[in-house]
Parts: structure tokens; C-alpha cells; sequence
């Protein structure tokens, strides 16, 4: 399959335009401000460097930056232009739909993955030791890479089913990810946070541990795909029948 | 080769609400204007055509093919819609080139330079949309349409915003366009926006197609309705009685505010009522004509 250079170039003017870039910023660095304050606060601060990581990528930036980021640029990717019309401008070019569905996904992919590796990298350079290697963020990268893939699908989807997909969003996170999957064992098994902290502890080979202990990994690898396949099928099916109506 | 548009018999309806009802119609090479007024069910055709939206019963054909769902007929078909909306955060050259690059043309760069230049836009071009005024929108959409030289030629109400003189110079692009075999259709609400322009009207009210024909025709059709008046005077009884003796007049209602007087011709009337007045010398107060709307000229296009 060739490039979309085109809609790729399109989606991340679009998803980087006012505001938007700010945020982006503000996502990417917040983790750095939290490391420094940790470094100047905390005295004995090397020895409890660990334990400090831990809680802010498991939950900071995996459990509350990635799904915000994820939500802010995945709903962007159709949900502007399904708003204010100009979605028009791209069905009626000689490309199949398909195509700019592949495409808007993969900038929302790649746009929430350049937030989270600053979110993930910068605060272990501050903060790291020699009991904190480099495989250390390496594997929580691996966990969030899961993670923006998963919920970049969920939220593209949304972007192009609802108007108030940013707020459906919001709630999703809040409702699934924060609330059910904390306090009910068995919603765990449809929490892509669980995904990623799995996905984290297990390529890290036993250098991280995470607790309480997340979902299994092979409920990851089954509901992993499941998920994410069923979602970008959604938008798929959903582009295809999507039509311009009068009022939209 | 000649290109064409064929409407047969479609409808298209949304839940209970239908927008287009049983349209057929056969569109060639030239300019063909829909008329109609706002929620007549122009932007549904155009939509239809655009392969934006399957009609619901019958088919709408581009070449003989139907358009729905087919992202290839957009090689020979270009839409520019009716929402003002274009990508604020683009320059007017950049949606130019990005519609060229949608195209996948040989020389992306050229393309746009040439649209641009057809829309007189050259020297905003380097600006963002978002500060464009209204009109220079519509140029741009309009650059972007012909960006790949199409040969169908969608336009949902394309001088809306514009000032007179873009107007007419978008008018003489159109008919320059269009006298080179293109099928350009164009949607408005307005009929003077279409004289000299469109060879075709459709006339559409309330999702039928009303009438169809020559732009005078239509025209003549338009103005040589029954027009009706509400007067008051200083002596409503004896206008009334003097009024019926005009032959223009063919009714005449006495009411609490006024007189109600129906016409065939609105001139003849217009130039016998003072005069008759003065004679009777009575005071005219108020003229008010009162199916002026555009709803009520179109409505009576149907019933008639």
C-alpha cells in the first residue's frame, strides 16, 4: 500500500492546530515537572527513585496522559471535520474510504506516542539510577505503544459515530478505565490501561513489577486485538456508509 | 466524449422526513440551474448526484452508471458545497495543492496555481482560510472543485457571500466552463442569480420538481401569477367598488383592516391605483403586498 502523504500531512495539521499543540506539550512535559519536584522534595530521593517511577508512568502518564492524550487527538481525527464539514473535502476525491480511515488512524497512533515517549523518558533520566536501567522505560514504553494503539481505535471510532465524542470519551475513560476496572475483578479483561501495565510489566522481564498484579497476558493478547480490530472494522463500515446529509 | 446526469424517478428520504421526492430529469453538457427554496431538496439532489447519498428509491446516474459509493467518479465530478466551512488552518494555495494531491495529479503545483489563478485568488493565496472573507471562501471551494479539470461540475449556492464583482466574474468562469462541454449545475435560491447563466432550470419546491425549462419561461411562469395586496384607505368601501371596475382586479375582500385585492397583473395595478384613488379622491394609507415570500411564488408554481 503506498503513502497517503496527503491525509497523513492533513490529519496532523489538524490535530496539532491551536490549542491542541499546547496540550500536547503540556502532556509530554507535566511528568518532567513531577520528577524535578520529586528530586527537590524528597532528600533521600535515589533510594525511593523506584518506587517513585512506578507510580507515575503506572499511574500518571499510563493510567490518566495516555488515555487523555489518546481521547484528545483520536476523536480529533474525524470528529473536527465530521463538525464542520469539511470531511466532505475528503470523500469526494477518487480514493477509496477505506484509505483515509487507515491513515487518520495511524497519525492519531503516532501523534499520542509522541506525547507519551517525553512522558515516559524525560522523568526516568531525572529520577534514574543504577538500579534503574534504561530497559526500565523501555518496557513501560512498550506498554503505553499497546496502549495508544488500542485506545487511538476506540477513539477514532467515536470521533466518527458521535458529535460529542470528546465527552463520550471523557466519560468512557472515567467510567471503564478509572472506576469499573479498579473496582470490579472481571471489567479488568476490557481495561486497556490493564493492557498496557501487563503488556509493561512483561517486557520487562522481571526488572518491572507492577501491583496489584494487572490482567493476564493472554487475556491482553486476546482482548487486545479483539478490541482494536472491531474498532477500526467499525470505522471502516462506518466511513463507508457514511453519507453528507443536508444538516449534519 | 459527452458526459450526462440522469435522475430517474429518485426520492430520498430521512426517517419520516423526505427530502427529494420522485425527481427524474436528464442533465447534458452546459449550465443547468436548480431553483428552489431553502429545504426544497436542491442540496439533496446535488448530494445525489455527488454520490453522497444513495437515493432512496429510483437512481441517480452519472454516465449511466450510478454514482452512489463509487469513489472513482470523482476523476470526472467536482462538488463544492454549500457550507461555508473550509480548513481554517490551511492557506488558500495549500487546500489547492492538497486537492490536487487527493487527485494524484502529474503536477500537483501547476494545478492549483491554474485553479487559483481561475478564481482570481492569487494574491490571498499565501494567507490562512480562517481569515477569509465569506466570498473568498466560496472562490477558494471553487478552486479546489476545479483543481482536476472535472467535467461535472457540482455548485450548492456558489455565489452566496460573494460581492457583485466576483460574482459576475465567477458567472463568466462558469459560462466559459460550461461552453467547453463541461455539466455544470448550479443550486440558488435566488431566480436573478441564474438569468444569463443557466440555459436549464429545474425548479424545485418542497422536494418535487415543480417545473423545468428555459430561464424565461421560468421567469414569465414567476411573474404573471396572481399577485395579491392589502390596502388601507380612507375609504375602503369606495376603493373596493372602484378598484373591481379595473380589468387586472378579479377579487375584492372587504376586511376589518383593509381591502383585499387580487390581481393578475402586479403592474397594471400598481399604475391604476393611484390613479383611480385620486379620482375617488380617497387617501391611500398602506399597500402591503402579501405573498411576496419566496415559499408562496414557488408554491404557486406547483399548484399551478
Amino acid at each position: 500500500m503506498s503513502i497517503d502523504g496527503t491525509i497523513i500531512w492533513l490529519t496532523w495539521r489538524q490535530l496539532f492546530a491551536r490549542r491542541r499543540l499546547y496540550l500536547a506539550a503540556a502532556f509530554a512535559l507535566t511528568p518532567l515537572l513531577l520528577a524535578f519536584v520529586f528530586r527537590v522534595l524528597i532528600p533521600d530521593s535515589d533510594a525511593a527513585s523506584g518506587e517513585f517511577l512506578t507510580g507515575l508512568v503506572r499511574d500518571f502518564v499510563i493510567g490518566t496522559l495516555l488515555p487523555l492524550a489518546a481521547v484528545i487527538f483520536g476523536t480529533t481525527a474525524f470528529g473536527g471535520e465530521v463538525d464542520d464539514g469539511t470531511l466532505v473535502y475528503l470523500l469526494v476525491k477518487p480514493l477509496p474510504r477505506w484509505r483515509v480511515v487507515v491513515w487518520k488512524y495511524v497519525v492519531a497512533v503516532l501523534s499520542t506516542a509522541a506525547v507519551m515517549i517525553p512522558a515516559v523518558l524525560l522523568p526516568w533520566l531525572v529520577v534514574r539510577t543504577p538500579e534503574l536501567p534504561f530497559r526500565i522505560p523501555l518496557s513501560y514504553l512498550a506498554g503505553v505503544g499497546v496502549g495508544c494503539l488500542v485506545y487511538c481505535a476506540i477513539f477514532v471510532a467515536l470521533g466518527l459515530t458521535t458529535r460529542r465524542s470528546l465527552v463520550f470519551g471523557l466519560l468512557y475513560i472515567v467510567a471503564i478505565e478509572m472506576v469499573l476496572s479498579r473496582t470490579i475483578i472481571g471489567t479488568k479483561s476490557l481495561s486497556v490501561r490493564e493492557f498496557a501495565i501487563s503488556v509493561a510489566q512483561w517486557s520487562g522481564n522481571g526488572a518491572v513489577t507492577l501491583s496489584p498484579t494487572p490482567v493476564s497476558l493472554p487475556t491482553v493478547w486476546i482482548m487486545g486485538p479483539v478490541i482494536l480490530i472491531g474498532a477500526i472494522v467499525f470505522t471502516l463500515w462506518k466511513l463507508q456508509r457514511f453519507e453528507v446529509a443536508e444538516r449534519l | 466524449m459527452t458526459h450526462h446526469v440522469e435522475l430517474r424517478r429518485a426520492s430520498r428520504w430521512y426517517g419520516n422526513v423526505v427530502a427529494v421526492n420522485d425527481v427524474s430529469c436528464a442533465l447534458g453538457p452546459g449550465i443547468t440551474g436548480v431553483l428552489g427554496p431553502n429545504g426544497a431538496g436542491k442540496t439533496t439532489v446535488l448530494h445525489m448526484i455527488a454520490g453522497l447519498l444513495h437515493p432512496s428509491a429510483g437512481e441517480v446516474l452519472i454516465d449511466g452508471e450510478p454514482s452512489a459509493g463509487r469513489s472513482e467518479i470523482y476523476r470526472k465530478v467536482a462538488l463544492v458545497p454549500e457550507r461555508e466551512a473550509v480548513h481554517p488552518f490551511l492557506t488558500g494555495c495549500e487546500f489547492a495543492r492538497m486537492s490536487a494531491r487527493l487527485h494524484r495529479l502529474p503536477d500537483p503545483d501547476a494545478a492549483a496555481a491554474r485553479a487559483i489563478a481561475l478564481v482570481d485568488l492569487e494574491e490571498a493565496q499565501h494567507r490562512r482560510i480562517g481569515t477569509y472573507s465569506k466570498g473568498m471562501r466560496q472562490r477558494i471551494k471553487i478552486a479546489g472543485a476545479f483543481v482536476h479539470d472535472p467535467s461535472i461540475v457540482l455548485l450548492d449556492e456558489p455565489f452566496n457571500g460573494m460581492d457583485p464583482r466576483q460574482r459576475l466574474h465567477m458567472m463568466d468562469v462558469l459560462r466559459r466552463e460550461a461552453a467547453e462541454g463541461r455539466v455544470v449545475v448550479i443550486s440558488s435560491h435566488i431566480l436573478e442569480e441564474l438569468a444569463d447563466l443557466a440555459d436549464n432550470v429545474l425548479v424545485m419546491v418542497a422536494g418535487r420538481l415543480a417545473a423545468s425549462g428555459h430561464y424565461r419561461e421560468i421567469r414569465r411562469l414567476m411573474t404573471d401569477r396572481p399577485h395579491t395586496f392589502r390596502i388601507r384607505s380612507s375609504d375602503d368601501r369606495r376603493l373596493a367598488a372602484t378598484l373591481l371596475s379595473d380589468v387586472s382586479v378579479f377579487g375584492v375582500e372587504l376586511t376589518d383592516s383593509g381591502i383585499v385585492v387580487r390581481t393578475a397583473e402586479r403592474r397594471a395595478l400598481t399604475q391604476h391605483l393611484p390613479r383611480a384613488a385620486r379620482s375617488a379622491q380617497i387617501r391611500l394609507l398602506e399597500i402591503h403586498p402579501t405573498d411576496e415570500s419566496l415559499e408562496s411564488v414557488f408554491s404557486y408554481l406547483v399548484e399551478g
